[in-house]
């Protein structure tokens, strides 16, 4: 994207104008869906995450200083995430709880159902958490190496070896 | 989806390893990254995307809302400022005055009558330190007069009554 359109968009969204939040959705609304659909393999929760962090990215739009803009939602994006990760544990404690005092088989909280989950969806759940998370981060954000590496406060070297390391798996997987 | 053309990854990637590694390297998160476009995520839902700028207006309006709000309560606290501390320079002199005087006044009056509350008990130890005055006075005056500084009380009543008969004599 254009840095001066990027600058057109910041404005008018800092000035509250609903034609420039409409084309953030515009630019970002399927890519970030996509980003929280494979880490969470649910369509709804998908859903509420990205209505989270369109909401969160009006409140916070006034504290946006320039640099890359799809590194500063994506980072958001992330956040969310990652407070979901946080919530989502706090319920499986909770419910392990309350399953092991009612004597029943713990609950899955995540899911639509058995049509939701597709071929990819099954061979990222077999990754590690934290490549899956780098992976996708690259994917969807369109962020270089280097700008992922230093979001994720890790050498480029780490970083590289992981996403290299994951998308040989996930072929290895998906063959 | 990924933009590959961003950096040249096969330079990056020889940083770490030898050349042919870093080939194969390339080729494997290339084949990755078409794996992941051909099996692309699901969209959110035009339902979804429209819920979600109309959420985004609202919240757009609450925090221009919230702004105005800020604003005005910063110019409200200014303009408090502003007037404390015009009051607070408008009363200063009058209070420095009004301390000079109580000053000046504290320098005749005795400690105990300054520093107690009591009014009148007050008065009374000012009515008796009057009444020492006017005696030390009398006394003086009497000391004062030379011829009369040897003679005792008696002498002088006496003194007073011959003056006074001598002067209804004419």
């Amino acid at each position: 994207m254009p840095q001066n359109d990027t600058e057109q968009i910041i404005i008018g969204c800092k000035r509250g104008d609903e034609a420039c939040f409409a084309r953030l959705i515009e630019i970002y609304g399927n890519r970030c869906f996509g980003y929280f659909f494979r880490l969470t393999g649910n369509k709804t929760i998908s859903e509420d995450l990205l209505s989270e962090l369109f909401v969160k990215l009006v409140e916070k739009i006034s504290t946006y200083r320039g640099g890359s803009l799809d590194g500063w939602v994506f980072a958001m994006a992330s956040n969310i995430f990652h407070d979901h990760l946080r919530f989502k544990q706090r319920q499986t404690r909770l419910l392990d709880e309350h399953s092991r005092r009612l004597k029943m088989q713990p609950m899955t909280t995540e899911g639509d159902g058995p049509g939701d989950v597709d071929k990819m969806q099954a061979a990222l759940e077999k990754l590690d958490d934290d490549v899956r998370e780098l992976i996708m981060m690259r994917y969807y954000s369109q962020l270089s190496f280097k700008e992922i590496s230093q979001q994720r406060h890790e050498p480029i070297g780490t970083t590289l070896s992981k996403v290299h390391r994951g998308l040989k798996m996930l072929r290895e997987l998906m063959e | 989806m990924n933009d590959s053309t961003k950096e040249n990854l096969k330079e990056l990637l020889a940083g770490f390893m030898d050349s042919d590694a870093a080939g194969r390297a390339v080729q494997d998160i290339e084949r990755g990254d078409r794996l992941l476009r051909d099996f692309p995520a699901p969209k959110p839902s035009q339902n979804v995307i429209a819920g979600i700028k109309l959420q985004m207006a609202a919240a757009s309006r609450r925090q221009h809302h919230a702004t105005v709000q800020h604003r005005i309560w910063a110019a409200v606290g200014v303009a408090a400022a502003i007037v404390l501390a015009s009051v607070a320079s408008l009363k200063l002199p009058e209070q420095k005055s009004a301390e000079q005087t109580a000053g000046q006044y504290a320098v005749v009056i005795p400690d105990r009558v300054w520093d107690g509350s009591d009014t009148t008990s007050d008065i009374t130890v000012l009515s008796a330190e009057l009444d020492s005055l006017e005696k030390e006075i009398t006394s003086t005056s009497v000391d004062e007069t030379g011829d009369n500084s040897n003679l005792n009380v008696g002498e002088l009543e006496m003194e007073l009554i011959e003056t006074g008969g001598n002067l209804w004599k004419g």
